[in-house]
């Protein structure tokens, strides 16, 4: 029996988003003057798709029934590797930057798998490990060194510049940053893995019921070393990007603000922290409302020194939200609820 | 002769130093229902998993169509020849849709790397179509009734190409209807040559689906039967070895003057209970049966605070109460024991002292606000006494106790509270004979103590036992009573539950 | 039970054998009494955060924001010191309000922590990483960024003064940790913490009263960030706002370390306590040999990765297997069989 499509939209998660992002969207346009301009929007995907890669990985990890918090470690190792290699060999190439960069997201994001798999290390204490582990060793082994603008290799520099639809306007030539572009190229394979492969299939089922996965013969250990090492791998891509645009690399500039905002993102996209359930389109609509938010906060007249708070206020109000909407829905199907602590 | 579909031949397993298979023999012809039943501990769980390669016997041997495996078999081998077990939590994925549970073991044994939703649609169903059955296939298997996803758990069976279907109790949990459903389903398989292999306790379904039936007990197999020459009670003497003998118990409230605890008005939730009049009486023990799904544990639930009903009155000792929650529950002294053991009744992983004491312990607070340690201590050791519950010491994992002697710690938990009612909710699901009987002298003991007994079984057999009387519900009404349990046939009753006596529940 | 005091024994095997180490290694730096005051003074702040992880585990949760709670608690302390001229009620009246007002503070966080996961049903470590940032965003809208100084003499006096030799920090590490021990172990509330962290619907099934208990245990959690507050203020003379994230992390570890099943149901406050003295121990010999923090992290890090590898091999029954293949290649070759 098929419900009728409004009421199936209106069941749906991502419809809240929608309409949450169109509210949000109608009263920045009214409050201020720059909101709608091509300029602006096109600036504000540029400097979020940093922020939208690490969710897509964030994403990957929740839906197999695990978690990932040693992502920004790894995109800042990536990322600050990459640059010191290139400024001592004098490589001046942005397929070496993001060669080098991805290798060693992947490196660390397959010994990631490892601890998980093999000595079954919960990955929120593996990956809390391991994010102490790839940040101090960076800082430790390879320098605190910052690079500022002068002396990053001019090949990411023009890396940043690049877009594509260019247009002339009154402002200037405006274009589609090629940031987004690789943000858009990332959601499309992700959205393959996932809904079109054997393997994305396998992810979900592993959240479900990992143990009936492996019944069902699906490769657990393999699929949770691709995972891992897919965090890893989007987390070198962002690594890159992220040095791209800010054009300065600091490897103590964790981006640790980066790990609470994928957080929401995703959270507040519709994936459970329990696995096995989740949409890409979610998670994109998640990662757009908090770069909304953190871009226009000051627009709206809040203070710079209380953005933090807004936005940590949104973050609860929202998983809040999410989560109260789940343990009525089970309730109301008869379902015995306890209050507990996960 | 037909080939045997199956064959075992002298199976032998042992665990650490307890043999759960002695020398077991069975064999399944194609198209045949088989049902293997025995009690808790006969080692019929055991027996299947050797078959489907779970577990490997020590020796004996494994012929599936005329080829033999010696004595162990790979799960992998075992699925490529036709077998196929379903496990009592069906093994199925709750967050995936109907069709990707039907369709996907077969996807990735024929090492498909990319999803055709198109054909993992069809192949659904194909299946479904191969025993009559129609289940959207979109739906996500969460919103999916109980009866629903057996019916998609077989339907998984049967696209690998299963020629034998082992189903692990499968009627524990559904509905009279849903039985009906699943039989219709089995004999479409038995049409085409599948064969069934029921492992159960529960006699009734027994008998009206089965062809053949062996029956194990204590890992031996007693023998081999046509369904036609066995009844109830000869099937329970081979399960259990010993005629069980009837100690009913009679009392009569009113000739006792026995004062009335607790009492209720036209108790109604929507959609689980309506028009509740109930009265329990000190020292007596009152049965509540009806299928699964017919309002009863909803209804004790309610009693016990965590499904507060929507109107009605409770009355206790003459005045109104409201519970809101367990805490009220208990406050009124009333105790509820668990359907579910393992995941309600106990803290798995914990000590049976802290078992024990867990329902009292705000009560054991001395003078400094802290706890009165040596009073604990004697609570739950005198508790482990009583009821003689079997462990070395009391400060084991409850985790190492057998089903009975868990299900006498949480009777332990329970009476630590001294309770004036007590509600026990199926008191000997996964409990074996022997301390079937035990728990059933201490239910009556118990009301001998001036106790008011709710208890709620589906085994009609247990409720004739047990109680000094019987109520049926039906669809959320209570539909009979029976006040002589001396003088009323087990069928009777058994046939109001099902609700083929004549009378129409007006819903 | 027997686990229980197994770890115990491991751990106060390690705690002698790291103390021993360092006497032995370099004794005329870290037996000095400044040294040992040292240790015990800094010890309090993070071991009060491991206490409070090990209570989040126990009831089968884990709490991220204690970190904040302690930055807010401490900016709210700040803010009343700071002004304790102005305000003119003279030093002690000063101090007690803003330690109450610390307190206070630190509470309300721990009744929002606590419902938002009982009553909403967020999970625990959703709803603290976001309260954690929220708490956080608190303490610097209020502090605008900037640090708070210009404490009264006698607040400072506080963390670094001395009873009979002992700094008083550590006295209040003591304390705490007796009183967390009766909490667990003597108390009705340990016992149904305990309960509720081994299985919530078996607790609720035996009566116990879920929200209550979740809503107490993280307000406990906070004043004990609260208390760490106080403590790290009064060091310090100063408090700044966006203070100490990575403690969380060593928390964490001190919280495994002493045995505590991050999926609920046991605890030991004694085991924590070892965990945390040999840590120190480790910390203060590491900043002797001229480690960086940045290297400390990364010990944590292979520190908390080898404490769960080790319990792996322990859980699955294979440590004596791995310990003999360890020995292997130091083992002497044998003369031939006779």
């Amino acid at each position: 029996m098929k419900t009728s499509f409004p009421k199936a939209l209106l069941a749906r998660h991502e419809t809240y988003l929608a309409l949450i992002i169109i509210l949000f969207s109608i009263v920045l346009a009214n409050a201020t003057t720059g909101f709608l301009t091509a300029g602006n929007l096109l600036s504000v995907m540029r400097g979020g798709a940093g922020l939208g890669i690490l969710s897509l990985a964030f994403f990957v990890a929740l839906v197999s029934g695990g978690i990932d918090i040693s992502f920004p470690a790894i995109a800042i190792s990536g990322q600050y590797i990459a640059i010191r290699a290139m400024l001592a060999f004098g490589i001046n190439s942005i397929w070496a930057a993001f060669g080098i960069s991805i290798a060693i997201g992947i490196a660390y994001g397959l010994f990631n798998a490892f601890l998980i798999t093999k000595f079954k290390i919960p990955s929120m204490i593996a990956t809390l490990a391991t994010f102490n582990l790839y940040h101090g060793a960076l800082l430790e082994f390879v320098g605190t060194e910052a690079v500022n603008v002068g002396r990053i290799p001019t090949s990411i520099t023009e890396f940043g510049r690049m877009a594509i639809f260019r247009f002339e306007t009154e402002q200037g030539p405006l274009g589609l940053s090629i940031f987004v572009v690789v943000w858009g190229a990332a959601i499309a394979a992700t959205w393959f893995i996932m809904r079109r492969t054997m393997l994305g299939r396998g992810i979900y089922a592993i959240g479900g019921d990992a143990e009936g996965a492996k019944r069902a013969g699906f490769r657990v250990t393999r699929i949770r070393y691709f995972v891992y090492g897919y965090v890893g791998f989007l987390s070198g891509i962002m690594g890159i990007i992220h040095v791209s645009l800010i054009r300065f690399a600091q490897p103590n500039n964790i981006v640790d603000t980066a790990l609470l905002r994928v957080i929401a993102a995703v959270i507040l996209g519709g994936t459970a922290i329990t696995g096995g359930r989740g949409t890409i389109t979610g998670t994109t609509l998640g990662v757009i409302i908090i770069i909304l938010l953190d871009r226009h906060l000051i627009m709206l007249g809040i203070p710079s020194a209380w953005t933090e708070f807004f936005i940590g206020i949104v973050i609860v109000v929202g998983v809040i939200a999410t989560h109260l909407r789940m343990k009525i829905s089970r309730v109301r199907r008869g379902e015995l609820v306890v209050d507990r602590a996960h | 002769m037909v080939q045997a579909l199956l064959e075992v031949r002298n199976i032998r397993k042992a665990y650490a130093g307890v043999q759960a298979l002695d020398d077991v023999s069975l064999t399944v012809a194609p198209g045949e229902v088989h049902c293997l039943v025995g009690e808790n501990g006969s080692g019929k769980s055991t027996l299947i998993k050797t078959v489907g390669g779970a577990v490997q016997a020590d020796s004996g041997e494994i012929i599936i169509n005329g080829t033999s495996f010696g004595s162990s078999i790979s799960v992998i081998q075992s699925i490529r020849h036709g077998i196929q077990i379903i496990y009592q939590d069906l093994s199925l994925f709750p967050n995936l849709t109907v069709a990707e549970n039907i369709s996907l073991s077969q996807m990735i044994e024929q090492g498909e790397k990319l999803t055709n939703w198109k054909r993992i649609r069809e192949v659904a169903l194909r299946s479904l179509a191969q025993i009559e059955e129609h289940i959207d296939v979109d739906l996500p298997l969460d919103r999916c009734s109980m009866a629903q996803r057996q019916i998609v758990a077989i339907s998984r069976a049967l696209t690998q190409g299963a020629k034998l279907i082992i189903m692990d109790e499968p009627t524990s949990a559904i509905t009279a209807e849903d039985v009906r459903r699943l039989f219709k389903a089995v004999r479409r398989l038995n049409e085409q040559g599948v064969a069934m292999l029921f492992v159960s306790h529960k006699l009734n379904e027994v008998f009206e689906i089965a062809d053949s039936v062996t029956v194990l007990r204590d890992g031996k197999k007693v023998g081999d039967y046509q369904a036609s020459e066995l009844n109830q009670d000869k099937l329970t003497f081979l399960m259990s070895g010993q005629n069980l003998e009837y100690k009913p118990f009679q009392f009569d409230p009113e000739k006792e003057g026995a004062p009335l605890l607790l009492e209720t008005r036209r108790l109604r939730k929507v959609n689980q209970f309506h028009d509740i009049d109930l009265k329990i009486h000190a020292g007596e023990v009152v049965g509540l049966t009806g299928l699964v799904g017919s309002g009863r544990t909803e209804l004790a639930l309610s009693l016990f605070g965590l499904n507060p009903p929507e109107g009605g009155d409770i009355v206790i000792d003459g005045s109104l109460v409201r519970i809101k929650g367990p805490e009220d529950a208990k406050r009124h002294g009333i105790s509820y024991l668990p359907e579910d053991r393992h995941g309600q009744g106990l803290f798995g992983h914990q000590t049976i002292a802290d078992n024990v004491v867990a329902t009292v312990i705000d009560s054991l607070r001395g003078t400094t606000g802290l706890i009165d340690a040596r009073r604990r201590d004697r609570i739950w050791q005198e508790w482990i006494d009583k009821l003689k519950i079997k462990t070395p010491s009391g400060h084991n994992l409850v985790s190492s106790l057998s089903g009975g002697n868990q299900q006498r710690v949480v009777l332990a938990k329970w009476l630590a509270v001294e309770p004036r009612v007590f509600i026990i909710d199926g008191p000997t699901i996964g409990v074996d004979v022997v301390s079937k009987a035990r728990i059933h002298d201490v239910i009556q003991e118990l009301a001998r103590t001036g106790m008011g007994i709710l208890v709620i079984s589906d085994e009609v057999t247990e409720i004739m036992q047990v109680c000094s009387r019987a109520l049926v519900m039906r669809k959320g009404r209570i539909v009979a009573e029976f006040t002589d349990l001396q003088s009323v046939q087990e069928s009777e009753i058994s046939q109001v539950v099902a609700g083929i006596d004549g009378s129409e529940v007006v819903a | 039970m027997t686990t229980k005091r197994a770890t115990n024994v491991t751990l106060f095997i390690a705690f002698a054998l790291v103390a021993l180490i360092m006497t032995i290694a370099m004794p005329e730096r870290f037996l000095r009494l400044i040294n040992l005051q040292n240790m015990m003074r800094n010890l309090p702040e993070y071991a009060l955060l491991a206490f409070g992880i090990m209570l989040a585990m126990t009831v089968g949760g884990i709490d991220l924001s204690g970190v904040s709670v302690l930055s807010l608690s401490g900016v709210v302390a700040g803010m009343i010191l700071s002004r304790h001229q102005e305000l003119g009620m003279g030093p002690w009246m000063t101090i007690i309000l803003a330690m109450s007002a610390a307190i206070v503070v630190a509470a309300m966080c721990g009744v929002i922590n606590g419902a938002i996961v009982s009553i909403a049903g967020v999970p625990a470590i959703i709803a603290t990483l976001g309260t954690n940032g929220l708490y956080l965003g608190i303490a610097m809208g209020l502090t605008g960024g900037s640090g708070l100084g210009n404490f009264p003499l006698q607040y400072i006096r506080i963390a670094n003064g001395n009873v009979l030799g002992i700094p008083i920090p550590f006295i209040v590490f003591v304390v705490v940790a007796i009183l967390l021990g009766f909490l667990m172990e003597r108390t009705s509330l340990g016992f149904q913490m305990r309960m509720l962290g081994a299985s919530p619907v078996a607790a609720r099934f035996s009566g116990m009263n879920n929200r209550v208990i979740l809503i107490k245990t993280f307000v406990i959690i906070a004043v004990l960030a609260g208390i760490s507050a106080i403590l790290l203020t009064s060091k310090v003379a100063t408090m700044r706002p966006n203070f100490g994230q990575q403690y969380m992390l060593l928390a964490v570890l001190l919280s495994v370390l002493g045995g505590t099943n991050p999926d609920g149901g046991f605890s030991s406050v004694l085991g924590v306590s070892l965990a945390i003295l040999t840590l120190q121990i480790i910390a203060t010999g590491s900043t002797f040999l001229g480690f960086t923090p940045f290297f400390r992290n990364f010990l944590y890090g292979v520190m908390l990765l080898g404490v769960m590898i080790i319990q792996f091999y322990r859980e699955t029954g294979q440590l004596a297997g791995v310990m003999r293949r360890f020995r292997q290649p130091f083992a002497r070759k044998k003369p031939a069989a006779t």
